[in-house]
């Protein structure tokens, strides 16, 4: 809301001029997004960066944090491969106004169209219009492995998401992921010892124990994890969903979540709404962690998979999917003797993937060949266009990491 | 994919009946926590001329918006009722739905349609308040039925007036809504926002601040922009699950008409 101070609210006030690391920008007339505790801002002249502008004045303390993240490069700084965009929106500028006084800060931008929240997956007709023709279970499958990849190594260098859901994440056309608020994350200054605590966090992924007023920690990242991965495997459905059949009034998911109750573990406890899809979908190895995460490991923080333990589960599955050979962007998993995408167009008549009905599967199955589907090549395989040997090498430390920790442990 | 064998209970529409086609069917694959959302309007005489021209704009832009925004647009559902001409009137999207209608106001985001509004009429304030009240319930309801899950629903009251009845005489029947309201508020059945526009007097505001302590404003001129863009900021931050401060913030920026930076 940049509001005028007129009354009708209609031509909007000249852009403000801000410092960035002292240099004056010029800012939009009006924020590119306005949330709760901030506004975003683009530069006039330099469509690449935003300016994040808090509504209160910030406390000394995020003042300070900002500092202190200004002097790290985290998951080893930008990607070698320019193909792909920085897995963390991370401060390149503090913000201040020309008084001096600390406003927020910039960073690159990742708007849409390139870059669409995490959200725009979980609905068909949004796959459809932000990712026309590039969508498939195998893409899906993709961006779950790089939303682990990017968690496990983030708690690899002792950084805690906090304030993981689907609005702070983007994902691009190849299916790479970027995490947005990263001045939320919590850490432990490596320099100074100073730590950062999250205080932010969004009700539908948050673990128990955090909706308790708990800290954010690696276990409360790895139960949000598990949301947003099985979230994209069952092409938007959430493991919280349905209405509890002793429930009064209320329910929501953050209720689900509280009293334990996921379809996916105790399908009997709720009434979901038609068009969810079965557990099954999901490949036994990850339906197991997902069991794990969504049954024990809601009270147990414990008893949940880690971001390694899904990496190493989605990984597995990425070399085995199969291709549907009666309609295009249709893969599922190997432990599948048929197309789930088919069975569900025909008892539904709706294809999750394709926007018009595709052709009947007697015509359409002809030349097998013809079927595969090209799109989602690039998301087929996360991080193919940076090196393998890079991807290798980051697995093998991980594998190694967690080796010792076991064997310590 | 063994739907039919699985133990899970799936609930078909039971009111697909009486639901057009066009919104019951197309929603099969949205299983999103829903956001209802009701706009109550002020359309009585008063607002003629530039006002309601104001309000028709502003309800375009905001919609525009709205099918823009990833999150919002399969979350929230959006009824929008207004009081004017007719006495009380429901819309669905661009239509008018008879009195007697049972089929439900509320339409997803993505295929709203703003209403053409006109002024006219009397202003019966708290006969909307009401049926906005009713209409937020029997959603509930249905989305219940149907194993929808919902965030607490935001209703909007925006005027520039003071209660009437029919006759247009100005009314203390409002008075009676009061209860009933601050009850439902208090257990959280809703958040209500109560907003006065253009030059609304002390008498208006005192109505708007019974009905809605925590959230009324009384505003110079028609800042309807300003205003929807308020409640798509409320509708961001109910489905993050923010604490009321952040509620508060939000409205007192708003209430204030001043930028992000001068706060
Ligand atoms: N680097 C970025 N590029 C483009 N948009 C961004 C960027 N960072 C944040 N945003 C958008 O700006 C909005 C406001 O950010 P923020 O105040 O942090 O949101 P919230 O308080 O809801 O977490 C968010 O909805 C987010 O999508
Ligand atoms: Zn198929």
């Amino acid at each position: 809301m940049t509001g005028t101070t007129g009354s009708t609210g209609t031509a909007g006030t000249a852009g403000h001029r801000i410092l960035l690391d002292g240099r004056s920008v010029l800012l939009s007339d009006r924020p590119l997004k306005s949330g709760g505790e901030a506004a975003v801002y683009t530069v006039v002249g330099d469509d690449g960066v935003v300016v994040k502008v808090y509504r209160d004045t910030p406390g000394p303390q995020q003042e300070r944090r900002l500092e202190r993240m200004l002097t790290m490069t985290p998951l080893g700084g930008r990607p070698t491969d320019r193909a792909q965009p920085s897995e963390l929106a991370w401060p390149t500028a503090q913000a201040r106004g020309a008084d001096g006084g600390f406003l927020g800060y910039a960073m690159q931008r990742f708007g849409e169209p390139d870059h669409v929240r995490l959200v725009g997956l979980f609905t068909r007709a949004q796959r459809m219009r932000l990712f026309p023709g590039r969508v498939d279970w195998r893409f899906l499958l993709g961006v779950g492995w790089n939303l682990a990849f990017m968690t496990a190594r983030m708690h690899h260098e002792g950084l805690v998401v906090g304030d993981f859901s689907s609005n702070n994440v983007v994902v691009d056309a190849n299916g790479f992921v970027t995490f947005l608020d990263c001045d939320s994350i919590a850490f432990t200054d490596p320099a100074t010892g100073e730590y950062f605590p999250c205080l932010m966090q969004t009700a539908d992924y948050c673990a128990p124990e955090r909706q308790k007023g708990g800290p954010a920690t690696e276990a409360g990242d790895d139960f949000a994890l598990a949301v947003l991965v099985y979230q994209l495997l069952s092409v938007g459905n959430h493991p919280f969903g349905g209405v509890p059949h002793d429930s009064d009034s209320q329910s929501t998911v953050k209720d689900n979540i509280a009293a334990s109750c996921s379809y996916v573990v105790q399908p009997e406890r709720v009434v979901v709404p038609r068009g969810v899809l079965d557990p099954g979908v999901l490949p036994p190895e990850l339906l197991l962690l997902a069991r794990a995460a969504f049954g024990p490991g809601v009270a147990d923080p414990a008893a949940r998979p880690s971001a390694e333990a899904w990496l190493r589960a989605l990984d597995l599955e990425r070399s085995r999917v199969r291709v549907c050979p009666a309609r295009p962007h249709h893969t599922y998993g190997s432990h599948l003797q048929a197309c789930p995408w088919c069975g569900r167009l025909e008892r539904t008549g709706q294809d999750d993937f394709n926007a018009a009905p595709a052709a009947a599967p007697v015509a359409a199955a002809a030349p097998a060949r013809a079927a595969v589907p090209a799109p989602a090549a690039a998301a087929a395989r996360p991080h193919r266009l940076r090196t393998a040997l890079l991807t290798l090498v980051g697995l093998v430390v991980l594998l190694v990491l967690l080796g010792q920790l076991l064997s310590h442990g | 994919m063994r739907d039919s064998t699985h133990p899970m209970t799936v609930r078909n529409d039971p009111r697909t009946a009486t639901l057009p086609q066009q919104y019951a069917d197309l929603e099969i694959e949205n299983n999103a926590q829903r956001l209802p959302l009701v706009l109550c309007l002020d359309t009585s005489h008063s607002m003629l001329g530039g006002p309601i021209a104001s309000l028709n704009e502003a309800l375009s832009e905001w919609t525009r918006e709205l099918h823009d925004d990833v999150s919002l647009s399969y979350s929230v559902e959006v009824a929008v009722l207004t009081f004017g001409d007719a006495g009380v009137s429901a819309w669905q999207g661009p239509n008018l739905l008879s009195p007697d209608t049972r089929v439900s106001p509320f339409v997803p985001a993505h295929r709203f349609e703003p209403p053409l509004l006109r002024a006219a009429g009397v202003t019966l304030m708290a006969e909307a308040l009401e049926l906005a009240m009713q209409i937020v319930a029997a959603r509930k309801t249905e989305l219940r039925q149907l194993g929808l899950q919902y965030y607490r629903p935001q209703i909007c009251l925006v005027t520039d007036g003071l209660p009437t009845d029919r006759t247009g005489h100005p009314t203390e029947a409002w008075r009676r809504v009061v209860p009933v309201i601050t009850a439902e508020q208090r257990d959280k059945r809703f958040r209500l926002y109560a907003i006065g526009v253009g030059g609304i007097t002390d008498r208006g505001e005192e109505v708007l601040r019974a009905f809605a302590p925590a959230f009324n404003a009384r505003l110079q001129g028609f800042p309807f922009r300003e205003l929807l863009q308020m409640m798509s900021a409320s509708a961001n931050a109910e489905q993050k699950g923010a604490g009321d401060e952040v509620f508060e913030k939000i409205f007192s920026q708003f209430k204030t008409q001043r930028p992000a930076w001068e706060s």
